[in-house]
């Protein structure tokens, strides 16, 4: 018979390990959802409100990585443990993250629910992954500097912009990238005549080059640039704060740039990825960062308030609008292009 | 009643004067100007400024961000500053009386961290502790920091020690001293300096390291340099410049308390 000491000794003990073992019980079953993310804005948000969200929701938790260069650091880690589990970056890093198999070539509906909702440009053949929000590609400008609104891509070569007017350090900046086709658009056969872009990029010269939007955007504020390419969310996050900056969209057409998600084929927690990129793709999750930092919602199904509406891309017709590039081709020829331009514009 | 020696002052002692000035200032206006961008209210960087606003400052002191980037980079620069000088003094003292075969090439390879680009090392630092399964821990980050600041104090060291007068050492043992204890009450305090400036020099350069960071470190773990980094790619404004001032004067403030301790003039000896 036991007595009523060894039942309580016993009934301490059990407790006594239930309480020291309830941490690492509870962490065995929180996983932890590795993905990486802008910061600025973006950041904030998501940091404040997404992802506390997401983690109650799923019951995991979220490392988000906000410290670049992601790409180095996901082809350094080993396939089957990668850094990452979900990789957002924009469509350009995303191509090339899939020849090295970082990457899955396709999201689609059955792995993630709404990617039903999502406009075309979204899941496209020029899409790897599935892209959750974008931006147009344009022309940002000062409205206090007697320009006239720009209505061509061909205005940024007007001579009285010498000196004053911006561009990126084309080799690590996909608007720089997308800049440089669309010169080879306007000025020759297409998106791929690159000795037509190559003869236009010289042309723009004397150009002041950053290799951020966030740099394009303070260029402008500061009036030491007084147009540059930008994507309207740079441009547009300054409303109501009576900055004399506005945006054009050119009449030969908008750039795409796309903020995509993917998910690692060696994710250890590929599901609750495919949840977090599902989460990211719902009316109200949209809605919230859409409305934060001024990007164009990939989900149909998101209704803004109207000052949003108005300017973003929020209709199947809007949307048809975007010029999306061939990244696959662009990064198969990227070092040729990375040398070229490097030469154009150092001289 | 004798005379003052008073130097004439001619026309190279004018030019003297000048080329120091002049040095002077092209080392301390960057500084100067860090500051003023600090100062100006504005949400960008420009010049002129427009006013005098603290606003940046709050800014930087108000970010949980930046203060947890700021204590991480400080607790590590203090943990380098340990090792680097327990690890590169004791190299030093290897490498000046050890009688080591190879010595030249031996210091050449403790110098070799200083001789490789950073980023590279830091890159190899990631794969390699992937490669073995630790992850990127803290203390990953301070070794790799030390890696590259070790050498810093093996050269103060060293120059110290290569004016040092052996007969002192041998003068203690000769009246009995035990050789641990001619170290420690000889030895030590006579290579102090030369340590102790090495320390200065590496407490800054991990403090300001960011190559070698720019791969090690992990999400809400972040240095001050790497997250200026990735702030500067979004928010390029005067917050920047607040930091770079705080961090100016951090490192300012570590300098001033190690001349209190050990004395500025024992520096102008190396």
């Amino acid at each position: 018979m036991i007595s009523r000491r060894k039942a309580l000794q016993a009934g301490a003990g059990l407790a006594a390990a239930t309480a020291l073992g309830a941490p690492s019980i509870l962490h065995a079953e929180t996983a932890t959802l590795k993905i990486t993310t802008w910061g600025g804005k973006w950041g904030d948000i998501m940091k404040a409100t997404v992802l506390p969200a997401f983690e109650k929701e799923f019951k995991c938790t979220v490392s988000a990585d906000q410290a670049f260069p992601f790409m180095p650091k996901l082809q350094t880690s080993s396939k089957n443990d990668p850094l990452y589990d979900v990789f957002h970056t924009n469509s350009n890093e995303q191509w090339s993250a899939l020849i090295e198999g970082l990457v899955m070539p396709k999201i689609t509906a059955k792995e993630v629910p709404n990617v039903a909702d999502v406009y075309p440009y979204a899941v496209s053949d020029k899409i790897v992954g599935v892209s959750i929000f974008t931006s147009a590609i344009g022309l940002g400008f000062r409205t206090d500097k007697g320009l006239t609104q720009p209505t061509s891509w061909k205005d940024l070569a007007d001579p009285k912009l010498a000196g004053v007017r911006g561009g990126y350090i084309i080799p690590v900046n996909s608007l720089g990238q997308c800049h440089l086709m669309m010169l080879g658009k306007i000025y020759g056969k297409g998106l791929t005549d690159l000795d037509a872009a190559y003869k236009a990029l010289e042309q723009l010269k004397p150009i002041k080059l950053v290799d951020f939007t966030g740099q394009m955007e303070k260029m402008l504020l500061s009036g030491e640039v007084i147009e540059g390419v930008i994507h309207d969310s740079g441009v547009y996050r300054y409303d109501g704060q009576n900055q004399p900056v506005d945006f054009a969209s050119p009449s030969e057409g908008v750039m795409a740039l796309e903020q995509v998600l993917n998910v690692t084929p060696g994710s250890k927690v590929k599901e609750l990825a495919f949840g977090y990129i599902n989460y990211m793709l719902q009316p109200d999750v949209q809605k919230m960062l859409a409305e934060a930092v001024w990007y164009s919602p990939a989900n149909k199904k998101v209704k803004l308030d109207a000052k949003y509406d108005a300017k973003l891309l929020t209709t199947e017709a809007k949307v048809a609008t975007l010029i999306q590039p061939d990244w696959k081709w662009y990064n198969e020829r990227k070092d040729d292009i990375d040398a070229r331009v490097t030469k154009i514009l150092k001289s | 009643m004798s005379v003052p020696n008073k130097q004439p002052f001619d026309a190279g002692r004018a030019a003297y004067l000048t080329l120091n000035f002049a040095l002077l200032f092209f080392l301390l206006a960057p500084i100067a100007i860090v500051l003023i961008f600090a100062l100006n209210p504005t949400p960008y960087i420009s010049f002129p400024p427009v006013g005098v606003s603290l606003r940046w400052f709050e800014k930087f002191f108000g970010s949980a961000e930046f203060m947890n980037a700021l204590w991480l980079s400080l607790w590590v620069a203090g943990c380098v500053l340990v090792l680097s000088i327990v690890i590169g003094g004791a190299s030093a003292l290897a490498l000046a009386r050890g009688n080591l075969p190879a010595r030249a090439f031996l210091t050449a390879f403790f110098m070799s961290p200083l001789m490789l680009p950073a980023i590279l090392t830091g890159l190899a630092l990631f794969q390699s502790y992937l490669l073995i399964g630790i992850g990127r821990p803290v203390w990953g980050l301070i070794m790799a920091h030390t890696l590259v600041a070790v050498p810093y104090v093996i050269r103060t060291t060293l120059a110290v020690l290569h004016n040092f007068d052996r007969r002192i050492e041998e003068a203690a043992a000769v009246l009995g001293a035990s050789p641990v204890r001619v170290f420690f009450e000889v030895t030590l305090p006579l290579i102090r300096p030369g340590v102790f400036a090495g320390g200065v020099f590496a407490f800054i350069v991990s403090f300001d390291q960011f190559p070698v960071s720019l791969f090690l470190v992990v999400p809400k773990g972040e240095t001050l340099p790497v997250v200026l980094f990735n702030y500067m790619k979004f928010d390029l404004d005067g917050a920047i410049a607040a930091a770079s001032m705080v961090s100016i004067l951090l490192a300012l403030s570590v300098v001033l308390v190690l001349e209190g301790l050990i004395g500025l003039k024992a520096y102008v000896k190396l």
